[in-house]
């Protein structure tokens, strides 16, 4: 891909777009639609693309495959520690209202970080899964 | 199935995504509009593209199916169809599962959450259980993938 002027002009100016709506959708995701899978969808997507036009390896400078396997992880325990804080300040396990100074705004706390670690886990196990699928390609 | 290319199957599974993602756009389902148009027109395309670049393109002709085969679906599609007839009518407004619980999701969701969007405060705070389990199995199925795919070592 690394002669074809058109799409890679063409993505340079759409990735950050890409990226940003992703963000947005993460972020704003309690206001408008979406969440934190339809967010980390989005951010993955855009990723993927600048690896199909630059090529794996500068993708990989970026985002190598070992981060890439800890975000994954970081997601998950993201949204365990958020549960358990419920339980260590004196709620239920997954229970916001105990995060924060009013339970409105420990909600409000509480599933920006359940997002969050939602979208962390959903990005990375999407390039995590282009990547290896395309590991097995390079070796033939 | 009546597609003997791939290349223009997976494309015909992306239109049929992107179409499907405009319907529940106009039925109000923004959420779901926009997971359908990410995951189905976005990332399953990528991952059956990439996919292809190990497979023959083409179809190849498949062999006709077997007896017992035959028998096992018939069984399986009766068996499912019987239990069609036990759910509840489409659509009705009086059923438990819609009078109860979907009220009191949209009535209450602003007071005690704080968040104007009813899906993301059922998703992350009323059903947070169920969310985390999903994030699991995705967690999971990533870890699935790159156990089958991983690199062989260099000497086999």
């Amino acid at each position: 891909m690394r002669h074809h002027i058109i799409p890679r002009i063409v993505t340079k100016l759409l990735i950050p777009v890409i990226l940003l709506f992703g963000l947005y959708i993460q972020f704003h995701g309690d206001f408008s639609a979406g969440g934190g899978f339809q967010a980390g969808v989005i951010f993955a997507a855009g990723f993927i693309l600048y690896n199909i036009i630059f090529g794996l390896d500068i993708g990989k400078s970026i985002l190598s495959v070992n981060t890439s396997k800890s975000l994954m992880a970081l997601g998950v325990i993201l949204y365990l520690v958020v549960g358990f804080l419920g339980i260590l300040l004196g709620g239920n396990f997954l229970e916001y209202n105990y995060l924060s100074n009013t339970p409105i705004n420990g909600q409000l706390l509480g599933i920006f970080l359940v997002e969050l670690g939602v979208g962390l886990t959903v990005s990375n196990v999407m390039v995590l899964v282009f990547y290896s699928f395309n590991d097995i390609s390079e070796e033939k | 199935m009546f597609v003997k290319n791939l290349f223009s199957a997976i494309m015909a599974t992306t239109i049929f995504s992107l179409i499907s993602a405009l319907i529940f756009l106009l039925l109000d389902g923004v959420d779901v509009s926009l997971t359908e148009a990410a995951v189905g027109a976005g990332i399953s395309t990528i991952l059956f593209l990439s996919t292809l670049k190990h497979t023959d393109v083409m179809v190849k002709k498949s062999k006709t199916p077997s007896f017992p085969l035959i028998v096992l679906f018939l069984l399986l599609l009766g068996l499912l169809s019987f239990a069609v007839s036990d759910l509840p009518e489409f659509g009705k407004f009086n059923q438990t599962s819609n009078s109860q619980v979907s009220e009191y999701y949209i009535n209450k969701s602003k007071t005690e959450m704080g968040v104007p969007n009813v899906v993301t405060s059922i998703l992350a705070g009323y059903r947070g259980f169920d969310t985390l389990g999903e994030v699991v199995v995705i967690f999971i199925a990533g870890i699935s993938v790159l156990g089958i795919l991983r690199k062989r070592k260099s000497n086999s």
